[in-house]
């Protein structure tokens, strides 16, 4: 009986571990855009402002916010069905905010309902953009069209956390640390958020270690301004609970 | 490229205009007979080209809506331009060395924009103040001077592009970057070498050059490179 019931505590010990990690991967959603269509809008964003689609950037399929074709205040095409299968009946003040303030090309990640906890990354690479070169993160975004997001500016070389109200941009705060980043080279923006404490890193080096006045609750995505022409990749997100 | 010249300057007014002619016919009629059939297309200037189209539209003062016409006359003796300009305006061709030369007041004009771009809360010229050709004097008096440069640059970016020239801006940028001992990113910045030979700047990312060049209404970089050549 023994020998029998040893080698099945052995097998189960072993496994713990990796169920663990089974369980974490389980949770952490890692966005890939390989079975997307190049030329089309990505499946797994939806774009409300500026011009998503997928391309091609040496073997890998990208998602491309494409600001050669930015028109100031100029929605995303299907705006208001594109409302409707995020906030459902609730979608009209979210696409009225949008129509408002539609300066800044945002895609909103249908993965995930309602983030409140854990990290986010995603992986950018700069191609251009006379006016603008921006990535970001976007975050707590609710129905009204409010949300935070946090951008590496290639023009400015800094890394802000930005809010958007009632479609009016305020400035929260900027990581202290200036760093160039050469275009055609990809990079990592990432942050965390436990509560009302928000961490940001850009390649792994620290940028933001800052209080948010309130808690995160709201869907994701990624940010842009103007005309931007940054390719994403690898969105991850790694919920956690409270 | 800088647009079409006045022939009132004073002082280097000859060379101005000879230069002026000189760029002119190297963008609207093909280019000279002894160059190659194939060399000569590729470095032709087709005004039905979407970035000359872009900076017609962007060009067009024909509504004479700009609020401010006494800054708008300054800013068009300082750097030696007549208006209305003909597009393209910009090229993004700047061989270093090979600057046109500006008005008179240029120097005045300069200091004069270095204290609006760095006094918080001025009104910094736009296409709506100054109209297009008053902005693509800025640029000019920006190209010339690393300190204007520096202060209009980030002023023309925040503008956006219903105030400032994306061309224009572009080519700032990369001039911009140099100076600060970075690459440019656009490619309009040329140098000449040992030999007098026009030689490219260092430049990042070449590889995307065309799509950038193209966001920002510049010509496609194989054609910029043919003109700087010329």
């Amino acid at each position: 009986m023994r020998s029998a019931i040893t080698p099945l505590l052995v097998s189960l010990l072993a496994a713990a571990p990796a169920l663990a990690q089974s369980a974490t991967a389980d949770a952490t959603k890692r966005v890939s855009f390989a079975d997307e269509t190049v030329g089309r809008e990505p499946k797994t964003f939806a774009p409300m402002v500026g011009s998503w689609v997928i391309t091609k950037e040496g073997d890998r399929k990208v998602l491309f916010i494409d600001g050669r074709v930015w028109r100031r205040g100029q929605p995303a095409g299907g705006l208001a069905d594109k409302a409707r299968e995020l906030y459902g009946a609730r979608n009209e003040d979210f696409i009225e905010s949008i129509r408002a303030f539609a300066y800044y090309p945002i895609a909103v990640y249908k993965g995930i309902d309602n983030f409140e906890n854990g990290e986010i990354s995603v992986r950018f690479q700069m191609v251009g953009g006379a006016l603008d070169r921006c990535a970001g993160i976007l975050f707590n975004v609710k129905p009204n069209g409010d949300y935070l997001t946090v951008r590496y500016n290639g023009t400015e070389d800094n890394v802000v956390l930005w809010t958007f109200n009632n479609g009016v941009r305020k400035f929260v705060n900027r990581a202290p640390t200036l760093t160039p980043l050469e275009l055609g080279t990809w990079h990592t923006l990432r942050i965390s958020i436990h509560g009302t404490s928000l961490k940001s890193w850009l390649d792994d080096k620290p940028m933001h270690d800052y209080t948010l006045p309130a808690p995160v609750s709201g869907k994701i995505g990624v940010w842009s301004k103007t005309d931007s022409m940054i390719e994403f990749d690898d969105f991850t997100v790694k919920p956690e609970a409270k | 490229m800088r647009g079409k010249r006045g022939e009132e300057g004073r002082g280097s007014g000859a060379w101005r205009s000879g230069c002026a002619a000189l760029l002119l016919s190297s963008l609207i009629v093909s280019i000279g007979s002894a160059q190659s059939a194939k060399k000569s297309a590729a470095c032709t200037v087709n005004p039905s080209d979407a970035w000359v189209k872009r900076q017609a539209e962007w060009l067009d003062d024909s509504k004479h809506d700009w609020k401010n016409d006494s800054l708008r006359t300054a800013l068009l003796a300082a750097a030696g331009l007549t208006a209305p300009l003909k597009a393209p305006a910009q090229v993004g061709v700047h061989v270093e060395g090979r600057e046109p030369a500006l008005g008179p007041t240029a120097g005045e004009m300069t200091n004069q924009l270095k204290s609006l771009a760095t006094t918080r809360g001025s009104a910094w010229p736009g296409k709506s103040l100054v109209g297009a050709a008053g902005m693509h004097a800025v640029f000019l008096l920006a190209e010339r001077d690393t300190g204007l440069a520096r202060v209009a640059l980030h002023r023309l970016m925040e503008a956006g592009p219903d105030e400032s020239l994306a061309a224009d801006v572009a080519t700032l940028e990369d001039q911009f970057r140099l100076s600060q001992g970075r690459k440019q990113i656009q490619g309009t910045q040329f140098k000449l070498d040992a030999s007098g030979h026009v030689v490219l700047a260092p430049m990042e990312d070449s590889a995307h050059a065309d799509m950038r060049r193209e966001g920002s209404g510049l010509p496609p970089f194989k054609l910029g490179i043919c003109l700087a050549r010329q």
